[in-house]
């Protein structure tokens, strides 16, 4: 009789224990997304940076009122300016006596009803691209430019679920801009071999 | 002081019991220790290479080792059915037979903790799990509840038989005050012991093979088939080797318990047959693959088959009174139903857990020829730590050893 | 004696001071710092795990320390006696193994103690190689939760954060562990991971294929910590689950127990050239493990403790990895939960991962 409630107690001690456990434990949260709303509520910023990470120049934009920077363009463009060539229009350029130019440049976005170099670039003005309504835009904010077809894509970036970031996860936030990845010209990923294969899994499944 | 001197004398007689013996005594210990020297060769082997030595992968992250642990604590639990009749229920039927009992669950205990030493990545760190200078994650973690819960068992199953062997060395009557309660809190303890080690597994959601309800009443139920049949065939042995004398009542109780817990364990096995088959879901992967193969693997078909084969034979053959009743039937019985067992909820229930893998990868398990060696030597470890134990008991018991104070 | 040392002393494990007496007066405390700083540092008196949990002191624990440590100073006598006729190095190489051997729980030091051992490890690193290694120590920063995404649409297989991943993460070469799995799916057979290859090899993307990767998911409620019976794994503050691979003891519950695959076991030496041994390290990250103990993706935290992406992230040329602080109303992987159709896996499981997928 005494061992059994010697048992009993002992049991009893141990669910106290786990019990308390439980409890000291402290925030308990059912599910993760209310973990996130309750503790994003006082939420003052992180020390660290990722500044020291960020490499070349940046500029800022914002767009649907989210501010971050991008990589600036025009300096990585190794023929820019336009028109250090383009000294006259392009019809007189076109003919006998001057040196062929772009002609590793085949277009391949969209078809020839959609797209041809003109939909982007500026004839009357080679340093600066043009919107479809014929507005100017710059070569570093070459994503208006993106947008005005690929809206969700942009959306997407914009939001930061497209596209890649430079520098670091911590602010300040700096995205890759559309041409970082793509080329305009050309902009679908190429197909190749991956980077790695295990021979041990495979000797494993055997 | 007087007690310390008859321990020494204990001690010196018991060392001098179990090495005097015919030849075939002899023989069989040399052989015990032969096994167990190539195990501990093997083992070194394993620890210089790492458990690469082992047949196990990321996939099959558990193989034999604790499969025979898993295994061995149910057999370990089942002296229970001796403890409890003999110590509470006063029958004294199982008087005699309760020692050995006892025995064999101390060598079970040390086959467990020493096969669970051998699955470990780094045996030189186990510091780290002693309460008190390591940490030791209670009670949350389920493999610090089995810790303790085996070596309390273990220490339970130690220190009450030593208790009346003593006395009864001194020429004593133990005091039933002394061990009664010990034996009380056994049979609760042998019931937790079990429990928590199906708990160990039932606990995972990521496995549905083990996560659901049945297994720790399954585990009971196979336990106490397998371990009073191990009880039976060393009784048997005991019988026909040694001067203790067993009644027939005392076996043929026990292979009344053996045949009770065979008969729910099948039940349980229909049972889960078909939650998994009747309407199988994409958790039933794993019992498919046990029992079935998933695509040209299969490796555990011919073991499970013939386990589940045996145990039925097993099963009914108890079932009749008059098979039973037949001690030849009853040891071919009780043979063939441990064997079964120890496939079922050996291997037979711990590497299905891992396969099909959480994505679905299905990896195979083949034990190696090292695995194999370290786990034959803890077995013959454990064989060994019994035949010394009960040697010594059984002359206690019979008389033959006294304090000569 | 050393009883009354160790009583003295309070000291969460032992350390024995094989390097003579020059050291008796900075030996007071063992934790590597000048006795004052070592004061401070040990100030907020913490209790060992034992203690953490039931909250109690426990009388038998002097008893059981006095036992250990005075049979660990008697190994440790033979040892340097063994050791007298060896050279300097030699002797500062078996006063590391020592201290290393018979050091605590990293979850459980205090900041000075983390930095000692760090010490330590970067000294045995160069006693054996001859080179310089960077380890951190750093501890989670407030206000964060790492929180991560990934995009199905945007995956093409390429496997170079799996390149990246083992390059970064000092992962064995020998048994090709990799952290990262990524697997090819076909079109209109949903997430069917059955059928899924996890190694292909031919030219990506497969026509009628998808992509999808997976590793450890950090999950909130991570079952893998449950079981760990010396607690050598559990979450920090920034939602990172990590391990302290010197106090794990190898006994993959915690492998059986993870639902999602994201754990790996050192099942030999691990084995890595030493130049290309990345030496930007973090104890809890890629630092060199040894045989016998689990590892796994820690979001690379010597990389996302100091701000930066996980190598992962970086290397993935699709962008279809985003990787942020869920604490931040601002970051883009909130506005990923917050504006894209997000799921997790097996999110039945009641784990809740912290790794989400998401399409275009």
């Amino acid at each position: 009789m005494k061992g059994k409630a010697c048992y009993t107690l002992f049991f009893a001690s141990l669910l106290l224990c786990a019990c308390k456990r439980g409890r000291t434990k402290g925030e308990k949260y059912r599910t993760i997304i209310d973990k996130i709303q309750a503790r994003s509520k006082n939420y003052h910023g992180v020390s660290i940076s990722s500044d020291r990470y960020i490499t070349g120049q940046t500029i800022a934009v914002t767009e649907n009122s989210r501010t971050f920077s991008i990589p600036e363009r025009k300096s990585q463009i190794t023929s820019y300016a336009c028109t250090a060539c383009h000294t006259k229009p392009l019809k007189e350029m076109q003919g006998k006596g001057f040196k062929s130019a772009h002609w590793d440049i085949k277009l391949q976005h969209a078809d020839s009803q959609t797209m041809r170099c003109t939909t982007c670039h500026d004839m009357t003005n080679p340093d600066r691209l043009k919107s479809l309504t014929g507005e100017p835009i710059d070569f570093n904010r070459s994503y208006r430019l993106c947008s005005q077809c690929h809206a969700k894509q942009f959306e997407d970036w914009v939001g930061g679920a497209h596209g890649k970031r430079g520098g670091g996860w911590a602010p300040p936030r700096v995205s890759m801009t559309c041409v970082n990845c793509h080329n305009p010209h050309k902009p679908r990923f190429e197909s190749r071999w991956p980077a790695r294969y295990n021979t041990q899994k495979v000797e494993e499944s055997k | 002081m007087s007690r310390l001197k008859v321990f020494v004398s204990l001690v010196k007689d018991s060392l001098d019991t179990t090495t005097k013996g015919s030849k075939k005594y002899h023989l069989w210990m040399a052989f015990l220790t032969l096994v167990m020297l190539i195990g501990m060769y093997c083992y070194t082997l394993q620890l210089k290479r790492g458990l690469s030595a082992t047949g196990m992968t990321d996939r099959v992250s558990w193989g034999l080792y604790i499969s025979n642990f898993t295994f061995l604590v149910g057999v370990a639990a089942a002296a229970v059915m001796l403890v409890m009749p003999t110590y509470i229920l006063k029958d004294l039927d199982f008087k005699r037979a309760v020692l050995i009992g006892e025995g064999v669950a101390v060598a079970a205990l040390i086959m467990c903790l020493a096969f669970v030493i051998a699955d470990m990545g780094g045996p030189d760190v186990l510091w780290h799990m002693i309460p008190g200078i390591g940490v030791f994650n209670f009670p949350r973690s389920m493999l610090t509840w089995d810790v303790l819960v085996l070596n309390g068992y273990l220490f339970l199953n130690m220190s009450i038989p030593f208790y009346i062997l003593f006395k009864h060395y001194q020429g004593k009557e133990p005091k039933a005050a002394f061990y009664v309660p010990g034996a009380l809190i056994s049979v609760f303890w042998a019931v937790g012991i079990h429990l928590v080690t199906a708990f160990l597994y039932q606990g995972l959601q990521s496995r549905p093979f083990w996560n659901n309800a049945l297994l720790g009443p399954r585990f009971l139920a196979s336990a106490f088939a397998a371990g009073p049949a191990l009880i039976i065939l060393v009784l048997a042995l005991i019988r026909t080797h040694t001067a203790f004398k067993v009644a027939d009542k005392t076996i043929r109780k026990l292979a009344m318990v053996v045949t009770v817990a065979a008969q729910i364990n099948l039940i349980m096995l229909i049972s889960e047959l078909f939650k998994e088959f009747y309407a199988p879901t994409h958790h039933s992967e794993s019992a498919y693959y046990l029992f079935f193969g998933l695509g040209h693997k299969g490796a555990l078909l011919p073991w499970i088959w013939t386990s589940i084969s045996l145990n039925v034979i097993a099963t009914i053959a108890l079932t009749f009174h008059k098979l039973r009743n037949n001690f030849k039937v009853l040891y071919l019985a009780c043979f063939i139903l441990f064997f079964a067992i120890w496939v079922e909820k050996g291997f037979g229930l711990i590497v299905p857990g891992f396969i099909p893998g959480p994505y679905g990868k299905i990896v195979e398990y083949t034990p190696t020829a090292i695995e194999i060696g370290v786990t034959l030597g803890i077995w013959a470890l454990g064989a060994f730590v019994f035949v010394i134990l009960c040697k010594t008991a059984i002359k206690i018991e019979t008389g033959q050893l006294r304090f000569k104070g | 004696m050393i009883g009354s040392e160790m009583r003295n002393k309070r000291k969460k494990w032992f350390s024995l001071n094989l390097k003579g007496s020059e050291n008796q007066k900075t030996n007071a405390c063992s934790c590597g710092r000048t006795p004052a700083g070592c004061q401070a540092g040990e100030t907020p008196k913490r209790n060992d795990g034992f203690e953490q949990v039931f909250d109690v002191k426990m009388g038998r624990r002097s008893a059981f320390k006095k036992l250990t440590a005075s049979l660990l100073t008697g190994a440790g006598l033979v040892n340097t006696t063994c050791s007298v006729t060896a050279g300097k190095g030699a002797k500062e190489k078996a006063q590391i193994g020592w201290d290393e051997l018979f050091k605590g729980n990293y979850k459980l030091m205090t900041d000075a103690e983390k930095e000692a051992t760090v010490k330590r490890l970067v000294r045995a690193y160069q006693l054996r190689t001859g080179k310089t290694i960077h380890m951190s120590a750093k501890n989670a920063e407030s206000d964060v939760l790492f929180g991560y995404a990934f995009n199905i649409s945007k995956c093409r297989g390429y496997m170079d954060c799996v390149a990246a991943c083992v390059k970064e993460n000092n992962q064995d070469r020998k048994s090709q562990m990799q952290y990262i799995r990524i697997h090819e799916m076909k079109d209109g057979k949903g997430f069917n991971f059955n059928e899924a290859d996890d190694n292909y090899y031919h030219e990506v993307p497969a026509a009628g294929h998808f992509y999808m990767g997976t590793q450890c998911f950090h999950c909130d409620n991570p079952p893998c910590v449950k079981v760990c019976p010396v607690q050598a794994t559990w979450q920090e503050p920034d939602g990172l689950v990590v391990i302290d691979y010197d106090w794990c003891i190898g006994c993959r519950y915690c492998m059986a127990a993870c639902p999602y695959d994201g754990r790996r076991f050192n099942w030999s030496k691990p084995e890595v050239p030493e130049e290309a041994v990345n030496k930007n390290q973090h104890y809890l990250g890629n630092r060199l493990r040894k045989k016998g103990v689990m590892e796994k993706c820690t979001f690379c935290i010597q990389r996302s403790r100091a701000g930066k992406n996980p190598a992962c992230v970086d290397a993935c040329p699709t962008g279809a990895r985003v990787f942020g602080n869920l604490l931040d109303p601002n970051s883009t992987i909130r506005w990923v939960l917050e504006n894209k159709k997000v799921f997790r896996l097996k999110e039945d499981l009641g784990t809740e991962p912290k790794f989400w997928y998401y399409t275009d």
